[in-house]
């Protein structure tokens, strides 16, 4: 194997596949990219074995092979090379060292073979469907501060995306869920994925998805089965289990008959909250939220630390209501608030309530009060 | 005998309500004053739990079943218990040893240890101490008496509180302690059941300075390491402190095996067993856990532990077991394993957690539990088992002594 290729290049393919290798590993060749010189290109695989991620990028190739160097330590090197230099990659004939040399710069990598590289064949895809990188970040964006990290309730790490009717229309519909609280955001259904399974797509999937789709405007080619999918757009083609569980039925915990209405301005209200909040402790004392008409009050009392309140006019005419919240489950979910003003729908103080934008109806949140 | 207490590295005092249970409904209800009485469930399968002192010359006492207690005593009355009255009760006793000392632990409801280390300047020396002592305890609960023994060691305050039982005052001397114990027989011994007993009695030792003789590593081939234990007690030694402001940390259970295990099958069943235990402790003292956390003893002693934190916190053993069976896991060590232990830490009162959940599916688990524990509380803890339990009963005996007390099994 030899080749030749422009830093940045290299980098920035480095960069997005290094990002799924662990950093600490018990299988050896896990903590490896593997690097194959094909053609007019590089190809770099890294995996934590739950997901692949393959990037490709232009290279002058002298010489097709492919061997596996550390990730993290080949990614250190190449950061370190100076801005627009040419790499020189090569593989000796004895093959048990990667040279790399740019400029004066030389290094000799130790390596493992590639043929113990795992491969993680994705076997038949049974829908396929592009969507807009703009939609996919959008689903992925509204819901993933809600997916637990909960071991036991493993179901439920992982954004569960899915087809749903509403008002008759098909959508796209991805839910996430801690079962403190719950967000649901749908997009139109892209062409070809009528009929697909409800998957679970794993938390680490997501969030390295919404970090490689950073800067693509593209759409995103989606494939996927019942335990698979990948995604491809650029140079880059993502491969990942999907959480093999069944996701709960979200839909009966979703209120339906809530006919409290708050109507109130998203950020002074998620500045309040943040202020009151601060008395709260770390465990997630509850902000307490007492409903009058006209207005709404915040208090917070921690015994340790003191009392702190704060009282905003809000658009409220329901009966009086007094309910707890989760301060940092406040502040997450107002956070995803784009309109100005925030709809919270109300029962009693122990049933959900639901969160929404008063101009984007697209997205849902649910959130399960605390005992005050 | 006394000498000032500032002479005593250690004042410990055990306190030690008398029949507390039976006393409270003699106090209540003046009728039954003076009269054998039996507090417990009115059926041939409850167990009694506490037998007035008028009771006790018939041989009946806690934990006899009430069918066989009513046999030997057939004339005694028998109370169906009022727990909310005792947990009043309690906690105006223990308000009384908080004026006293700021580190009480206290035991179960009855039953607590005061640390008064260099107090003899407020409440003089020991005698006068212990009778002011029982005099506020009368005082505040109306008429309750209360046996106090007061040394140098958790352990030895112990054997002294239960020395003149009703009413007692039992005053020993740190530099006496080991002398005090000697002629007493080996069940004094704190941690030494019937079994212990007779393994004691069939090595030739009878008393307990016999045991204080004995070679503590003799101790230890014949009795495994809780021998080194029972000569350190022997030799009135006992390095515990009073756990002070005791909000039990952990609640955990663990045994040491019969026989040494590596099978995950077998170690899940008790694991399984365990976190039955757990969750009824936690019920019983309104905790719920946040922390799982599985410990594993290899044959070569080497202690392995692996934990979890959960982000709801539960008090519901199913939910503890699937978290202790994940958590097993983790664990590379192939056995094979002494001990298998389950521990629920990181604490939280019931009222004090407060977040709802949206899909509350521990609920149904938690209603089979509780309704356990009713069973368990009615007709005794072996009123139910589970099948998977009673092939192996036998052969685990739990060895870990520090639990002692039926009310007091926190983990240390």
């Amino acid at each position: 194997m030899r080749l030749i290729i422009e830093r940045n290049a290299l980098l920035k393919a480095l960069s997005h596949v290094t990002s799924v290798v662990e950093r600490r590993n018990t299988i050896p060749i896990l903590s490896n990219v593997l690097v194959a010189a094909t053609g007019k290109s590089v190809k770099l695989t890294a995996t934590d074995l739950d997901i692949e991620v393959i990037e490709t990028a232009p290279a002058d190739v002298s010489q097709e092979g492919s061997t596996t160097v550390s990730a993290h330590m080949f990614y250190d090197i190449v950061r370190k090379l100076a801005d627009g230099a040419q790499v020189e990659l090569s593989l000796g004939p004895d093959e048990g060292r990667m040279a790399l040399t740019s400029g004066p710069a030389k290094f000799a990598l130790q390596v493992l073979p590639p043929n113990d590289f795992p491969d993680l064949s994705a076997g038949d895809m049974s829908h396929a469907f592009e969507i807009s990188a703009a939609d996919l970040k959008r689903l992925i964006d509204k819901t993933r501060f809600a997916i637990s990290t909960e071991e036991t309730r493993y179901y439920l790490n992982g954004i569960y995306l899915h087809t749903a009717e509403t008002d008759g229309t098909e959508m796209m519909r991805a839910v996430a869920t801690d079962g403190h609280r719950l967000a649901q955001i749908e997009v139109d259904l892209p062409k070809g994925a009528e009929g697909m399974p409800g998957i679970i797509v794993p938390r680490k999937t997501v969030l390295e998805v919404y970090k490689l789709l950073e800067d693509t405007e593209a759409s995103v080619k989606v494939e996927l089965s019942t335990s698979k999918i990948r995604f491809s757009f650029g140079d880059v083609v993502l491969t990942s289990q999907l959480i093999d569980g069944t996701f709960p039925d979200y839909g009966r915990v979703i209120p339906h008959g809530n006919d409290k209405i708050l109507s109130i301005p998203s950020a002074s209200f998620a500045e309040a909250v943040d202020r009151v909040s601060t008395l709260s402790s770390d465990k997630g004392r509850a902000v307490k939220l007492r409903l009058g008409e006209g207005k709404l009050t915040l208090s917070v009392n921690n015994p340790d630390s003191g009392s702190a309140t704060e009282e905003l006019s809000a658009a409220y005419d329901a009966d009086d209501l007094e309910i707890g919240f989760n301060a940092r489950y406040l502040l997450d979910i107002t956070s995803q608030l784009e309109s100005d003003d925030a709809e919270f729908l109300l029962s009693d103080p122990g049933s959900p309530t639901i969160v929404r934008d008063t101009s984007d109806k697209a997205a849902l949140y649910v959130l399960m009060p605390m005992r005050v | 005998m006394a000498r000032d207490v500032s002479d005593w590295p250690k004042t410990i005092v055990h306190a030690d309500m008398d029949a507390f249970y039976a006393a409270i409904e003699q106090l209540d209800d003046p009728s039954l004053r003076g009269k054998p009485i039996l507090v417990g469930p009115n059926s041939d399968r409850g167990v009694v739990l506490t037998a007035s002192y008028e009771a006790r010359p018939y041989r009946v006492g806690s934990a006899m079943a009430m069918a066989k207690a009513r046999r030997r005593c057939p004339d005694a009355v028998i109370v169906p218990p009022r727990f909310d009255r005792y947990t009043e009760v309690s906690k105006s006793i223990m308000g009384v040893f908080a004026d006293f000392s700021p580190h009480v632990e206290a035991i179960s409801l009855d039953e607590a240890f005061l640390d008064l280390t260099g107090t003899n300047h407020l409440f003089g020396r020991p005698r006068e101490l212990g009778t002011k002592l029982k005099d506020a305890v009368r005082e505040a609960t109306g008429g309750l008496t209360v046996s106090v023994g007061i040394s140098g060691t958790k352990y030895v305050a112990k054997v002294a509180s239960d020395y003149r039982k009703p009413d007692g005052l039992t005053i020993v001397p740190p530099e006496e302690a080991q002398g005090w114990l000697a002629p007493m027989p080996v069940t004094r011994l704190w941690g030494v059941g019937p079994k212990t007993e007779k393994r004691l009695h069939a090595i030739g030792l009878e008393t307990i300075g016999q045991v204080a003789a004995a070679d503590p590593d003799w101790l230890s081939d014949k009795l495994g390491r809780v021998g080194q234990h029972f000569h350190a007690l022997a030799c009135a030694q006992d390095p515990r402190r009073v756990e002070g402001q005791r909000r039990s940390k952990s609640i955990g259970s663990e045994r040491t095996l019969g026989q040494d295990v590596s099978d995950r099958e077998e170690i899940r069943r008790y694991l399984r067993r365990s976190a039955d235990e757990i969750g009824r402790r936690l019920r019983r003292k309104r905790y719920l856990a946040y922390g799982v956390r599985v410990k594993l003893k290899t044959a070569g002693f080497q202690i392995l532990t692996r934990q979890h934190r959960r982000r709801q916190p539960t008090d519901v053993a199913d939910a503890l077991y699937e978290d202790a069976s994940l958590i097993l896991n983790n664990f590379d060590h192939p056995g094979p394993f002494r001990l298998v232990g389950l521990a629920a830490y990181d604490l939280v009162r019931q009222e004090q957690t407060d977040q709802a959940d949206l899909f509350s599916a521990p609920q149904r688990p938690r209603k089979l539990e509780t309704a356990i524990d009713d069973l368990k509380e009615r007709f005794g803890p072996n009123v139910l088992r589970r099948a998977t339990d009673l092939r192996k009963a036998r052969q685990t005996p739990n060895l870990d002594f520090l639990h002692d007390d039926e009310e007091d099994d926190d983990e240390k």
